[in-house]
């Protein structure tokens, strides 16, 4: 292992050294491919940032997917409604090893303005890992274009080996997530518990 | 609070381009039989007084409204569902009495108990004529078994999916309905969550900033019972 | 030593399989070593559009639907005579026109007669 003082120094020297974790990890944080789906207003900033004046491409996050096949990240773009939530998490679970989850806007997150109606799902996290929250509502294009260099910040600090590798690379973490099932008053379960362990609040009164 | 007085004058008014209340009630009740139209004055900015229909004339009386040339009412732009629980109405009425000093009016103010009931309510405008808005209301026996009223898609292809949403999140059957089923919810969804006593699930475990009725739910979710 | 004529065919054909197979070689080497596949039933299903997939990928397809095809492949042909008449329009003698107008008159006749016996009806 070369240290990273030395390494600098030789890179000025145009000798380049690099490791395959690295290069791993390079390659595929300027590839990452969106799933080309989106739920409700967000989906209309994603399609924007999509477009010539932001232009994700610039980031490698240009080819949108339509099939989930192909596809290595999906922005939750939009108000996850509990009709619509076990399609979302199908989708996902379709999707190939590595995977990443975007939640764009307050809906994706938490339900949002919709927070308190009775068919919005409050925050996608309940059933698929989310790995970076892009708030506002809907963010604009610079806050999508923020939120993917920083997924691929957190791309880029994955390890290959070692117990602090990524999910996708443990062999006994799943790699699908139960899909909720229709019930008569609310999605069963509500929540995937094994998943989603909201911070306790200890308040006063 | 419904004024008697206040109810005829408005009867007298009239739904833009139409004629008034008063004639519509004439014109419908003579052409079909047994009808008995209720007018439901509303005093109130909107100013759009309704009509409450039976269920059992309902069809026919969408006919006439849509085929008699006095209406023309050919657009069925809205359905929507209201409400209605069991409530304390105020009403006055008004008797006349003859004493020494001569005549006068006492006011009384009556309090009666109103079982609950759901209510479809349907606003119609003409196409051709360019008028409108007429609205009419059908009324449900009560909230829980007799929920039924006459569908009016037959009429107003464009009721069909309203209607089905308000099937849906009120639970007014439409009899007559080609495809009455859920729209929004899914279709194994029991519940009616726009009736006024929905009991939503409880999903209140993460809130990072209740307020109002959102605090007092998630407050069960807190450890040590919400408070330290 | 000389050189066979045809060696070179032989060295393309195997940098081409070596080009292929390296990739997937690699991705193989790559799963074994760090990241094992985690098929699933899910993940396995024929559809994927988020819905619950029903039954077999392999389906029957109404026969009109072939019928329907057939007509569209030979417009399609048509069309493909109908570029280069275009781009000639200029220069071509009467004959030719003629010629290409009653090629068009047939096919045309063609598709009217397909109309009216139902081809185009779907299902």
């Amino acid at each position: 292992m070369v240290e990273e003082g030395l390494r600098n120094e030789l890179s000025r020297q145009n000798i380049f050294l690099t490791s395959i974790q690295e290069l791993y990890n390079w390659g595929r944080r300027n590839s990452l491919w969106p799933l080309n789906f989106g739920l409700a207003c967000c989906a209309i900033e994603m399609i924007a940032a999509s477009m010539a004046r932001f232009d994700i491409a610039r980031f490698g996050a240009e080819v949108f997917r339509p099939s989930p096949r192909q596809a290595d990240l999906m922005i939750v773009a939009g108000t996850v409604t509990k009709k619509m939530a076990p399609m979302v998490v199908r989708l996902y679970n379709q999707m190939p090893e590595p995977k990443y989850v975007i939640a764009m806007g307050a809906c994706a997150i938490s339900g949002g303005p919709f927070k308190r109606g009775y068919n919005v799902l409050k925050g996608i996290d309940r059933y698929i890992p989310v790995d970076v929250y892009i708030p506002g509502c809907p963010p604009r294009p610079e806050a999508l274009l923020h939120g993917l260099i920083t997924l691929q910040r957190k791309i880029a600090g994955e390890r290959l080996t070692g117990p602090e590798r990524p999910r996708h690379l443990r062999e006994l973490e799943p790699s699908e997530y139960p899909i909720p099932a229709y019930g008569p008053y609310d999605l069963d379960p509500p929540k995937n518990t094994e998943l989603w362990h909201p911070k306790p609040f200890v308040r006063d009164a | 609070m419904r004024d008697p007085e206040k109810s005829s004058e408005l009867e007298e008014t009239a739904p833009p381009g139409l004629p008034s209340f008063q004639e519509i009630r004439r014109i419908l009740e003579e052409r079909v039989e047994g009808l008995r139209l209720e007018f439901i004055p509303n005093p109130a900015a909107p100013d759009q007084s309704s009509f409450c229909v039976p269920t059992e004339f309902a069809l026919e009386t969408a006919r006439i409204l849509r085929d008699d040339p006095r209406f023309a009412l050919d657009f069925c732009s809205n359905v929507t569902g209201v409400d209605w629980l069991d409530q304390t109405v105020e009403e006055t009425i008004l008797h006349r009495e003859t004493t020494d000093e001569g005549e006068r009016t006492i006011k009384e103010i009556v309090r009666r108990r109103r079982p609950g009931f759901l209510e479809a309510v349907y606003h119609l405008y003409s196409m051709r004529a360019r008028r409108g808005p007429l609205v009419i209301r059908q009324r449900t026996a009560n909230r829980i078994d007799r929920v039924r009223v006459a569908s009016l898609t037959p009429i107003w292809r464009s009721a069909e999916f309203q209607e089905r949403e308000v099937y849906d999140l009120f639970g007014v059957r439409f009899e007559g309905h080609p495809d009455l089923r859920r729209i929004l919810m899914w279709d194994e969804f029991k519940d009616y969550p726009m009736r006024k006593d929905y009991v939503e699930p409880d999903d209140y475990e993460y809130e990072p900033t209740p307020q109002g009725e959102a605090a007092a739910k998630a407050r069960r979710h807190y450890p040590y019972g919400g408070a330290r | 030593m000389e050189e066979h004529p045809y060696l070179f065919l032989a060295v393309l054909a195997g940098t081409a399989l070596v080009f292929c197979l390296t990739p997937l070689l690699i991705a193989r080497a790559w799963a074994a070593v760090f990241n094992a596949a985690k098929p699933g039933e899910v993940k396995q299903q024929v559809y994927e559009c988020g819905v619950e997939a029903k039954g077999d990928s392999w389906v029957r397809f109404h026969v009109g639907y072939y019928r329907y095809a057939i007509v569209f492949l030979v417009l399609d042909v048509e069309a493909l005579f109908l570029l280069p008449f275009a781009v000639a329009f200029g220069g071509l003698s009467w004959g030719a026109s003629v010629v290409i107008l009653l090629f068009l008159l047939l096919a045309v006749e063609g598709l009217v007669w397909a109309w009216k016996r139902g081809a185009l009806e779907w299902a």
